[in-house]
């Protein structure tokens, strides 16, 4: 096919795709108080900043990015870290049946989370972690975990071995190893996880769902799923402001990343 | 590698030992609960009681579970089709074009939104007299369906919603693919006059092959446990009309508190996504990579 042809059907197919995000924009812009569903279409006003602020006021959706935030960036970061320890273990130090613990530690991440729901629900309500910060942080950790492992141990078993031995020679710790050179030599591995997984968490509905109830715990998605049933039919443009607002941190995140991202899902792939 | 083991064996159980405690109480542990539970009858008061395979032969003998299993099959095949393939079709219309990143654009923006902000714009559109009803009132259909309200036509408009969301990935995922491939054996090819359709079937499709397995194997698996985008369109409704498993398993379990039932539709979900996954396991898990 000509190039021509090719970036013409392409550019209609792009439009196409980029109707419903027009859409979004569009009537995330109206104010409520005129606000009509007959004519989507088209753009009315600019109300966009104080429907943001509406969004903030209700449900505490402004608590809710805050929590949100915190289990995004602290979650990933300590997955990374005990991912990145785990197969500095089996591939660095030659843990004896390294693969095997491998196995268990990657096998975490191939069932479906629900079947993990109802004993932690179950769970954290006896021991007090339901509607915790730490709670959220310690499960998302924990779902972070395989996948963190399993690029990691790829990203050392391309490392040459006696990068290791030469440091033992020179007195070094096995923690001062890890420390030292094998954490720095992966940051852009590490870096490549945790964006992929900062994404997964702040996009996280059933968890929050199960696990949290008030509005300064829970996960942002799942207050907006909440807006959404309780404003959906009076506060049309306010429910889609949040949905936008909610949304731009992870859109650009990715737009910047997107190199970046694929290759961390090409690792995790392969 | 003349000797497999070093001298660090503590350190080494030291190192891997918070993964592993982290996983295997988080996840291990509940999962077992879990598998325990599909066999009694509980509620979250008092004590489980043993009731042997009860709980299964409810789940398959009840009309709502054997919708919410046909729904899922719709799923995993509306997503198979779909996005993996409009998805391919990107990654070839914008293979060695000029401009190729500024076009894939648009495909990608939808990708990082979440399940419910997905579901949020596309029922906003859907909804009656919405966005898309008014655009077709223009073209004369006065009469449109209802686009959310029957079934299977709501779990057939989610599925579009859902590939519009995933078809940016899978067309990232092919072009990393294809700019892998040899130039070599292409201008050969080309040389030879093959192009267009002969030129994908005889060198891209089989280089192709194995990236596909894999998105593929994703896409099963992530079809097979759908809630998010479903959850903020219908919530399943109307009544159970378009439940997914995963979706029915939170309604008895949060909903029915029948946890005996919800654990029961749990497993279920669990070895059918397993026996999907083996699929692309294998090649994660193996030793030799291909590409």
């Amino acid at each position: 096919m000509s190039k021509i042809i090719r970036t013409v059907v392409l550019v209609i197919l792009g439009i196409i795709w980029l109707l419903p995000a027009y859409l979004l924009v569009v009537n995330a812009m109206k104010d409520p108080t005129t606000f009509t569903s007959k004519e989507s279409w088209i753009p009315t006003d600019f109300h966009l900043f104080e429907n943001f602020a509406d969004a903030f006021a209700l449900s505490g959706l402004g608590d809710s990015v805050l929590s949100t935030l915190l289990y995004a960036v602290l979650s990933p970061a300590i997955a990374v870290v005990v991912g990145a320890a785990a197969g500095f273990a089996i591939v660095a130090l030659r843990l004896k049946r390294g693969f095997l613990w491998f196995v268990v530690i990657f096998g975490g991440t191939v069932f479906p989370l629900q079947m993990v729901l109802l004993p932690l629900f179950d769970a954290y309500s006896r021991v007090g972690l339901f509607d915790t910060r730490v709670g959220m942080v310690i499960i998302y950790t924990a779902i972070s975990i395989p996948f963190s492992a399993f690029v990691m141990r790829n990203f050392f078993t391309g490392v040459a071995h006696n990068v290791f031995e030469a440091a033992v020679l020179d007195g070094a710790t096995t923690w001062r190893i890890f420390t030292r050179m094998y954490l720095p030599m992966a940051s852009s591995a590490l870096v490549a996880i945790f964006i992929l997984q900062a994404t997964f968490v702040w996009n996280d509905l059933l968890l929050g769902l199960t696990l949290s109830q008030s509005d300064d715990i829970r996960p942002i998605i799942t207050t907006l799923s909440g807006m959404q049933s309780t404003y959906g039919g009076a506060q049309m443009s306010v429910v889609l402001a949040a949905a936008l607002l909610v949304s731009l941190p992870t859109v650009v995140l990715f737009l910047c990343t997107q190199r970046f991202f694929a290759k961390g899902l090409a690792l995790g792939q392969y | 590698m003349a000797h497999q083991k070093t001298p660090y064996q503590w350190s080494a159980r030291g190192f891997i030992a918070p993964g592993v405690i982290l996983v295997a109480v988080l996840l291990y542990l509940p999962l077992l609960w879990t598998v325990f539970l599909s066999f009694t009858k509980y509620n979250g008061l008092g004590s489980p009681k043993w009731i042997g395979f009860d709980n299964y032969v409810e789940m398959f003998t009840d009309g709502d579970f054997v919708g919410s299993a046909l729904n899922t099959v719709l799923w995993v095949v509306g997503t198979l089709i779909i996005p993996v393939g409009i998805g391919l079709a990107i990654a070839l219309l914008t293979w060695n074009l000029g401009g190729g990143i500024w076009l894939r654009l648009p495909f990608l923006i939808p990708y990082a939104l979440s399940g419910i902000g997905v579901g949020v714009v596309w029922s906003f559109i859907l909804s009656s007299g919405g966005a898309l009803d008014q655009a077709l009132a223009v073209f004369g259909v006065t009469d449109p369906p209802r686009w959310l309200l029957d079934a299977p036509l709501n779990t057939v408009v989610m599925i579009i919603a859902s590939s519009w969301q995933g078809v940016g990935v899978n067309a990232l995922l092919f072009t990393i693919g294809l700019q892998a491939i040899p130039k070599e054996p292409l201008e050969a090819a080309r040389i030879d006059g093959a192009g267009g359709v002969r030129l994908f079937g005889s060198i891209l499709w089989p280089m192709l092959r194995p990236l596909t397995a894999v998105v593929v194997g994703l896409s099963i698996v992530a079809s097979l446990k759908t809630f998010d985008i479903v959850w903020g369109m219908t919530k399943g409704g109307p009544g159970t009309a378009s439940e997914t498993l995963a979706l029915t398993m939170y309604k008895e379990t949060f909903v029915n508190s029948d946890y005996g039932l919800g654990s029961a539709i749990a497993v279920f979900l669990t070895v059918i996504t397993l026996v999907a996954s083996v699929l692309y396991l294998r090649q994660q898990l193996s030793p030799k990579k291909e590409v």
